[in-house]
């Protein structure tokens, strides 16, 4: 857990007032609230006023949607008889605030950039990034799904946050934890009060603390020495028998990152190249043009999506590609749970450490 | 300029190889871009068709005919539909180069053999040509080639100007019944016509491109040849959409075709996991 570079406080009525500050500044102010649908469903989107946040409730799609938009424009072309014009899309992301947010979702974001700056810079990522202050707020909301806690984080892990939120009965303590997070408190000074008594948020910290009890022992490390030995083991088609292949855990993720990159015409001689995000779930994902699918079926799928996950961008990035958000096993028609997933690899694991000879007797 | 921004190029020439394989020559539009563009044999770009889409080849030509640069591809899908249907002048867009290369520059002084099938003799072909423009800095230089059939054999051109070298022996083969009455080269799969031209295996390397089942048939001839799987080369090819790294789809297990390659040794290749 790093230390906060400093501790501030805000009261409810004041972060309401930031936010309509922010708004009436022309800030985009992303946050947890109602869609207005039928199922009442509650997820990030641009908000006006603090009345629409709803900070209770955890919302069911992943931040990532404001960095990597489900479709993207990176250019765009026109044709005119044998030659093309191009047009680049204004880098400029007018600056933005994240209010809210949960952990799990924030932490996800320092985890994606390691692979979108390898050797090349994504500037439509780190544009986003960088014209985003993320404001998370520490988490009581956790559930069966969830186990942030057995990927190295925690209801109120800070990783990725500029400032993170933890409720006090009179507002919040707010704790710095970045450059960013200093010039935002700076710049709206006047909403930010000095720090309360610190026991109001220790308060809160013990009242998270164990709220995961089932995660607490999860061992990645295990999982991923049992991935790393294992690509063509039966487990991968047996878990496999329960997707459905619809991709829907890789929508939701945090950090589910992969794309295509399509062209869509609009009218006869102009159009934009787009990224949209692509799902590893489904067979065209890797189908080459001759006809072979190198993951051929959905075993082959899934075993790539847990091993991305747990072994290979660990080992490629030095970090977990998951934070234990639990909304993939949420989304799961098929009721597959990533939790239970991972858990029951790191048991394989186990087992065959229990099973290797410990002397040097044979 | 966005990473994913294009270099616009036109097409200088279009030479249709075979019944469904095209290469198109290529030039920058911006002279600039033209002047400071620079490729190692072996990496690749993302070709495109405004309006329909980008496609991942190797670059065809060799590093030191630059200017030049040609792409060779064989019709299967939307992408290729379209770039082969240009013609002199019409515009494409082009993206790299990426991925590593082939490490010519260590193999001065060494004996190469060249062993492609089909189509896969483009990528090989830029190391080929790249090495007989350095001609004097490497030794004996062998190509063994096949394809299908006559009317499957690309760069018919390259193959007759190496033919007629006195410094390269060209071994060209044909599969059995693909051959012609007026056929000069060999009849037989690629793996028996590299074992009967018994290159040596002292001071060489081997280059290696082709279809999967040439490539599983070869390695052995190579093996039995005396060839470690350190001086045995080949590049691979998965699907990709950014060439950069970033969209998730051309790894094998950890490494990542794009970044981590193409080219690979065959000692790298037998320790990816089987899932390609």
């Amino acid at each position: 857990m790093s230390t906060p570079l400093s501790i501030k406080h805000i009261d409810s009525a004041q972060l309401e007032g930031l936010v309509a500050a922010l708004v009436g500044a022309g800030t985009t102010v992303i946050a947890p609230a109602r869609r207005g649908d039928a199922r009442d469903t509650v997820g990030y989107r641009a908000v006006r006023t603090m009345a629409e946040v709803v900070l209770d409730q955890r919302p069911d799609n992943a931040l990532k949607a404001f960095f990597l938009p489900p479709t993207d424009p990176l250019l765009h072309y026109e044709r005119k008889g044998k030659d093309v014009t191009l047009t680049e899309v204004d880098p400029q992301i007018a600056p933005r605030v994240v209010l809210g947010a949960l952990p799990c979702d924030v932490a996800g974001l320092p985890i994606v950039d390691r692979v979108m700056n390898w050797d090349y810079r994504d500037e439509p990522w780190f544009g986003r990034r960088d014209a985003t202050t993320v404001i998370a707020l520490a988490c009581d909301k956790a559930d069966d799904a969830c186990f942030c806690s057995g990927v190295g984080l925690a209801p109120d892990s800070p990783q990725g946050a500029d400032l993170l939120l933890i409720p006090t009965p009179a507002g919040f303590a707010v704790e710095v934890h970045s450059d960013k997070g200093v010039a935002f408190v700076a710049q709206h000074a006047a909403f930010f009060a000095d720090a309360r008594d610190a026991t109001e948020v220790q308060a809160f910290r013990q009242r998270i603390a164990g709220l995961l009890p089932h995660a607490e022992g999860l061992d990645p490390d295990a999982a991923r020495t049992w991935i790393e030995a294992h690509f063509m083991d039966p487990h991968w088609a047996q878990l496999a028998l329960a997707c459905h292949g619809c991709g829907a855990c890789t929508m939701v993720c945090p950090t589910c990152h992969c794309f295509d990159i399509v062209d869509e015409q609009e009218g006869v001689t102009k159009g934009t190249r787009r990224r949209n995000q692509d799902y590893c779930q489904y067979g065209l994902f890797t189908l080459h043009g001759a006809g072979h699918n190198p993951r051929g079926d959905q075993g082959a799928r899934i075993r790539q999506r847990v091993s991305h996950k747990f072994a290979i961008y660990p080992d490629r990035f030095g970090a977990i590609l998951c934070t234990g958000c639990g909304r993939c096993s949420r989304s799961c028609a098929a009721g597959i749970d990533m939790f239970e997933v991972v858990e029951r690899i790191a048991g394989l694991q186990a087992t065959l450490d229990e099973e290797a000879p410990t002397g040097g007797e044979l | 300029m966005n990473l994913y921004q294009p270099h616009l190029m036109r097409v200088t020439e279009r030479i249709a190889e075979t019944s469904d394989t095209v290469t198109l020559r290529l030039a920058f539009q911006d002279p600039s871009v033209a002047e400071s563009f620079a490729f190692q044999a072996g990496q690749f770009a993302e070709y495109s068709v405004f309006g329909e889409g980008e496609c991942t080849f190797c670059i065809a030509s060799a590093p030191t005919r630059l200017p030049l640069i040609e792409c060779s591809f064989k019709t299967v899908g939307k992408v290729t539909k379209a770039l082969s249907r240009l013609d002199v002048g019409d515009t494409v867009g082009f993206r790299g180069p990426y991925g590593n290369h082939f490490p010519v520059d260590d193999w001065k002084g060494k004996n190469l053999v060249f062993i492609a099938g089909g189509i896969g003799l483009a990528p090989v072909r830029c190391v080929i040509d790249n090495c007989l423009d350095r001609r004097d800095e490497f030794g004996d230089v062998t190509i063994v080639y096949g394809a299908r059939s006559v009317g499957d054999l690309v760069y018919v051109r390259e193959l007759e100007a190496w033919a007629a070298r006195a410094d390269v022996r060209l071994v060209k083969t044909v599969d059995p019944g693909g051959e012609t009455q007026d056929w000069d080269g060999e009849v037989g799969f690629v793996p028996t016509v590299l074992s009967d031209a018994a290159p040596g295996s002292d001071n060489a390397v081997a280059v290696v491109c082709g279809p999967p089942i040439m490539i599983k048939f070869t390695v052995p001839v190579l093996d039995t040849l005396g060839f470690s799987p350190d001086q045995v080369f080949t590049t691979l090819e998965n699907r990709m959409k950014c060439g950069l790294g970033k969209c998730g789809r051309c790894n094998i297990g950890r490494v990542y075709v794009c970044k981590d390659g193409p080219v690979f040794t065959a000692t790298a290749l037998a320790e990816l996991p089987p899932d390609m």
